[in-house]
């Protein structure tokens, strides 16, 4: 697995956890990634949405203008199964090294 | 490392914008700077650590590049201004630096017409999109253009004709105002067309791919200008065939300026 397809698994956990605003999801995984700039990550939600894996819909903002909240399709739902199950492979697989 | 310079908010979005209005359609560039407006103008954000959270503005549009096509329209963009440069040269010095051995000179505009007109029209009808109604700017600038083409066509209908010529050919060797008229209008205003001809260039990529209608009018009048000016170079007007010129020249303008007319109608659509 590569970082890109670690970042997407994070980034699509994130939206099964609910529907967020672009500032919602760049900020955590950016923690999470610290090497990463935000801007690629918002590339890669950019192509998620291309991919059909997530849509987008307008809601109010807290006060403030619409925001964009972008949400998980049952595409996205696949993927992300797809995308664990070669996580928890990967893990077991290292695991077995002795790597902790 | 060279430390990237601060920028604002505003000032992050402006470069932003310019960057990737430049590099992706136009549909695609607005849903990307909406998004980028709502990232960056968030309360939490620190203005301070924008460059440093987000990348600088060129490598944040880098991203979001689709890279194949980026390259192919700078490959369109460089022939396609290329052409017009080469008008501007000559307009400019009335010479030509490359040669086409079976086409004589006033011909060589013609080319760049014959190249330039489907090249763009293909690209953009197929990679670019129209953007809301018909921009204020271009309709006058296409009206301003083609009252001047128009004008520049009535003072060479003027000038060319058989009773101009005999007034000419008896005041020779002094210089008629007409034909000193004549010449400012065709090299500057072929060379204001030309450079009118980019800016419709540049902004058809960047906001509405409507504007390829200034490229292709300006184009056309740039064109004429230089078919006319080629030809007047290359001509002794004093020992003219009065009565042949101006039909000879007519005959050979009205087609093109009509192959360029039909060009911006289709960019327009």
């Amino acid at each position: 697995m590569l970082k890109k397809d670690l970042l997407e698994l994070c980034l699509l956990q994130l939206l099964a956890g609910g529907d967020k605003y672009g500032y919602e999801v760049l900020t955590p995984l950016r923690a999470a990634f610290p090497d990463t700039q935000e801007s690629a990550i918002y590339a890669l939600l950019r192509g998620l949405g291309k991919s059909g894996l997530t849509t987008w819909y307008m809601a109010p903002g807290g006060g403030g203008p619409d925001r964009k909240y972008y949400k998980l399709t049952p595409a996205g739902q696949a993927r992300l199964e797809a995308l664990g199950s070669d996580w928890r492979h990967m893990r077991d697989a290292i695991a077995s090294f002795g790597v902790e | 490392m060279k430390q990237a310079k601060p920028l604002t908010k505003e000032q992050y979005l402006k470069k932003f914008s310019r960057a990737v209005r430049w590099r992706l359609p136009p549909q695609e560039s607005e849903d990307a700077i909406s998004d980028y407006r709502e990232l960056i103008f968030q309360p939490e954000r620190d203005e301070s650590k924008l460059v440093e959270e987000l990348g600088t503005p060129a490598q944040a549009a880098h991203l979001l590049t689709d890279v194949r096509t980026y390259r192919r329209w700078l490959k369109v963009f460089a022939v396609l201004a290329f052409g017009l440069f080469l008008i501007v040269e000559w307009v400019w010095t009335g010479r030509y630096s490359l040669t086409f051995a079976a086409l004589r000179a006033w011909w060589y505009p013609v080319l760049v017409m014959a190249a330039g007109l489907p090249l763009s029209l293909y690209w953009f009808r197929r990679h670019e999109q129209k953007n809301g109604p018909l921009p204020r700017r271009l309709a006058l600038l296409l009206a301003a253009v083609f009252l001047f083409g128009a004008g520049t066509l009535a003072w060479n209908w003027y000038v060319l004709s058989p009773r101009f010529l005999d007034f000419y050919r008896e005041t020779y060797p002094v210089i008629p105002w007409q034909i000193i008229f004549h010449r400012e209008l065709t090299i500057n205003g072929g060379i204001v067309c030309a450079l009118l001809a980019f800016a419709g260039l540049v902004l058809a990529k960047c906001y509405d791919r409507r504007w390829l209608a200034l490229y292709t009018l300006a184009l056309t009048v740039a064109v004429l200008c230089s078919f006319i000016l080629f030809h007047m170079r290359r001509m002794d007007l004093s020992y003219a065939m009065a009565n042949s010129v101006q039909t000879y020249l007519f005959t050979r303008l009205i087609p093109i300026g009509a192959a360029g007319l039909i060009g911006t109608g289709v960019a327009l659509c």
